[in-house]
């Protein structure tokens, strides 16, 4: 499985390489991983995940809707189908079985938590995520703790505003159980 | 067991947090217990567009005819649009914070970001040199603006404090021009089905020299396209309806406030298209209290910009309808609208049923999402042809009409 994954990005790199975009995948994977899967618990999978989703938070992040030390500067020079085409690759990249482990208690406490806060109303029922809005199935557990914080906090922009609407009712414990719920949970 | 008794403890601290329930978000508001695991969600544009050539742009229909080709891309979520003097089209941005300038010569289009930064800046209007824009708290205008597009400078307030609690809500404005020289806008509900405050669920006007505001119609849960009828000067505006009650309840609305009429409630939260009760609010009312709409449009169907067609290049059979472009439904399991459709007006100011005039954009009414692109404003230019913007690509469609050869239109 995980050899056939390498092969096909060798030969997408190759066709990027090939190709000279200005978007190069390969400079992202410094940072977000092999493919887009990251092994950093603080730096979010991109692998797999939808591309409107990744296109607009490119988008947030040059015009400073969101804001990151790192990101800011790698997404400023970024033109919109720049932005389109590394949405594209990393969309088609095979996501990797999560590394985190869920705390037993947490993968049944976690799933009813999804179930009561309508998260699986947008992101679908298996988490996986769906145009403009992220896989959360196996996502990086201290980037997604981070990031529900940040929604709570009013601090984190997202385009239409749901999550940070969405959020204000969920507890901040129950935040805790979701991150370490979601971050193990394998997506297919 | 140690987690366990510190998650038991945690909770049971949290008890008294809980008892008073955040409320749910906007758009969720309203939605009872059985629809609770519904998986109907709002879609959001391609913030950094599409390209027409990866599009099905070839299924776009109109009447005989009619030809519909691609006007303009490469305008991030694409929404209201206004004309200048000297034929500059400005569009505008609900989610993104830049209105747009789409030059054209020699039938290539170039576009520019003229303003940046601004909130939710849906509005824009242009009349005598000025540009109007309306963003969520304040109406700006940019005199001479086509004269400076590299630098318009900070313009100048008409008025502000249109949005003074900064919470959730349908507070983007759509702007018009009245015939009184008024700039009208909606300032809509801050819920999908809640008790509006003052000046909310409201259409209002301002003077643009004096700033004096006046209310035009109240009980509008969010009005997001507006037009006048160039006979009668009476404003027609759409009215988008409360989620939440079902695929078929309630219509979103077409409605008309004749010039100089007292100021009309049309009913929200209490009542929705001008017969129906709400489930909650609408206990121990009747909506015989309640100006009623002029027509009822689709449920969900979400209609958005409106204009009188008065054109010189469509037949006799569209002059002085009103085309409406309908932004489709999310709330409904079986989509409908991502269209255009018109509406006839009677001398008697009576609207008929919308019918289709450009449509295509939805592929499967059961898909999620159901569309490749969504309609949001209309603007007839100086040729007669049709510009119809849609902000989910980034892209503007030009309508055109040509009389078959050797017929008169």
């Amino acid at each position: 499985m995980r050899r056939t994954g390498n092969a096909t990005a060798l030969a997408v790199a190759f066709f990027f390489s090939a190709a000279a975009f200005a978007a190069d995948p390969n400079l992202c994977a410094a940072c977000h991983g092999e493919n887009g899967n990251s092994a950093n618990p603080a730096v979010p999978s991109l692998a797999q995940q939808p591309a409107q989703f990744i296109a607009t938070s490119l988008f947030m992040f040059r015009e400073g809707n969101r804001k990151d030390d790192q990101m800011t500067p790698m997404a400023k020079p970024l033109k919109n189908p720049e932005m389109n085409e590394l949405a594209a690759y990393f969309s088609k990249q095979k996501a990797a079985a999560p590394s985190h482990k869920s705390k037993p208690e947490s993968v049944e406490a976690g799933a009813g938590l999804a179930k009561k806060y309508n998260c699986s109303q947008c992101h679908g029922p298996r988490m996986l995520g769906q145009q403009h809005i992220p896989r959360i199935a196996g996502q990086q557990y201290e980037y997604l703790r981070t990031q529900l914080r940040a929604f709570k906090a009013q601090t984190r922009a997202d385009i239409d505003g749901n999550m940070t609407a969405a959020i204000q009712a969920v507890p901040v414990q129950d935040l805790e159980t979701l991150a370490d719920y979601l971050a193990g949970l394998g997506g297919e | 067991m140690k987690t366990l008794i510190a998650v038991a403890v945690t909770a049971a601290l949290a008890l008294p947090a809980q008892a008073q329930q955040t409320p749910a978000p906007s758009w969720q508001q309203g939605k009872p217990a059985a629809q609770s695991e519904s998986t109907l969600h709002p879609f959001a544009p391609h913030m950094t567009g599409r390209s027409a050539k990866d599009l099905p742009v070839s299924s776009l229909k109109v009447p005989a005819g009619f030809k519909v080709e691609v006007w303009a891309e490469g305008i991030p979520e694409a929404r209201s649009m206004a004309l200048g003097d000297k034929g500059t089209l400005f569009v505008s941005n609900r989610n993104a914070k830049n209105v747009y300038a789409v030059l054209s010569s020699g039938g290539k289009r170039e576009v520019k970001t003229v303003l940046t930064g601004q909130d939710s800046p849906n509005g824009i209007v242009f009349r005598k040199g000025t540009l109007y824009v309306a963003e969520r708290g304040k109406i700006t205008r940019y005199d001479g603006i086509e004269g400076k597009l590299d630098s318009p400078g900070p313009g100048k307030v008409v008025i502000e404090n249109l949005d003074p609690h900064r919470a959730a809500g349908h507070f983007w404005k759509y702007l018009a021009m009245g015939p009184d020289g008024k700039l009208y806008f909606n300032i809509g509900a801050p819920g999908n089905i809640v008790l509006p405050s003052y000046m909310e669920a409201s259409i209002m006007r301002v003077d643009p020299n004096k700033g004096t505001l006046e209310t035009v119609a109240i009980g509008v849960r969010n009005s997001v396209g507006m037009d006048f009828d160039p006979k009668t000067k009476d404003l027609w505006f759409t009215n988008h309806a409360r989620d939440w009650l079902g695929d078929d309840s309630p219509n979103d609305t077409l409605h008309r406030v004749a010039a100089k009429s007292p100021v009309p409630h049309f009913g929200y939260p209490f009542c929705h298209q001008g017969n129906t009760l709400d489930p909650e609010y609408g206990k121990n009312r009747s909506c015989g209290e309640f100006a009623k709409p002029s027509q009822l449009l689709g449920t969900h169907i979400a209609p958005l910009g409106m204009k009188f067609y008065n054109g010189k290049m469509f037949p006799a059979e569209y002059q002085g309808n009103i085309f409406i472009a309908m932004h489709g439904s999310w709330n409904r399991t079986v989509k409908q609208g991502y269209n255009v459709m018109r509406v006839k007006v009677d001398e008697n100011g009576k609207a008929s049923k919308p019918m289709p005039f450009l449509t295509g954009f939805m592929t499967d009414e059961k898909a999620d999402p159901p569309m490749w692109g969504r309609p949001v404003d209309i603007l007839v230019m100086r040729d007669g042809s049709m510009l119809v913007s849609d902000d989910y690509n980034g892209i503007i469609y030009r309508v055109s009409y040509a009389a078959p050869a050797g017929k008169k239109k």
